[in-house]
């Protein structure tokens, strides 16, 4: 089932110097197939990694994670 | 692939290979009767030391070559994954041990009870690491 929202990390990504998956999920603590699923919308991440997420590219939350039709 | 995805291939592997060849023993080549017991324990104890060496083995090699990999921690997808997978097996290990007192009360010798016993183990490890399997490739 497709999550309720969608996300920017790869743009955020590659604004922020081509930044890998790998790279990311270093840094935020998961795995690169991890960071891979939340990119195509496969995996819900937690609360705590969507903040830190949100920490490496030094944007709030709704930067990188939009609520997807206005539905519940 | 993660290190555990890789791990949970050699495992369904392994278990698919020796439980097979147990089990094939079992119906072919072991006494029938009051001896099948000593035979089966024998036999058990021969696949398990196979299972373990086995997985020692390919997983040691598998380590070498990327210890980055093997040596990060479980991220939280791949608890939610453990989780997941430990819960479906959970139904057909409850259903199995119900067979088996079901047949302990229809008066099945002690070698059924133990292979069949064995059987639902094997079974639920199964379901166990193939849901976990069907996870990691779904989201990857």
């Amino acid at each position: 089932m497709p999550l309720p929202f969608t996300n920017d990390i790869r743009t955020l990504r590659f604004l922020a110097g081509e930044m890998t998956q790998g790279d990311l999920g270093d840094r935020v603590g998961v795995t690169r197939q991890t960071i891979a699923a939340i990119e195509q919308g496969k995996y819900s991440p937690s609360l705590e990694v969507a903040f830190r997420i949100a920490r490496v590219f030094d944007k709030p939350l709704e930067a990188v994670f939009q609520w997807g039709d206005g539905s519940n | 692939m993660t290190f555990r995805e890789k791990t949970h291939w050699v495992a369904l592997v392994v278990m698919a290979v020796a439980f097979g060849w147990y089990f094939f023993q079992l119906h072919t080549a072991l006494p029938h009767g009051p001896g099948n017991i000593a035979a089966s324990g024998g036999l058990l104890t021969a696949v398990t030391i196979g299972i373990i060496l086995a997985m020692s083995l390919i997983i040691g090699i598998i380590a070498a070559v990327n210890p980055r990999d093997a040596h990060a921690a479980a991220d939280e997808r791949e608890r939610s994954i453990h989780w997941r997978g430990t819960h479906y097996a959970y139904y057909p290990m409850v259903l199995g041990i119900w067979l088996c007192i079901g047949l302990i009360f229809a008066g099945y010798s002690t070698p059924t009870l133990l292979n069949t016993l064995l059987a639902v183990v094997v079974f639920a490890e199964m379901v166990r690491i193939g849901v976990q399997l069907y996870l990691y490739r779904r989201d990857a």
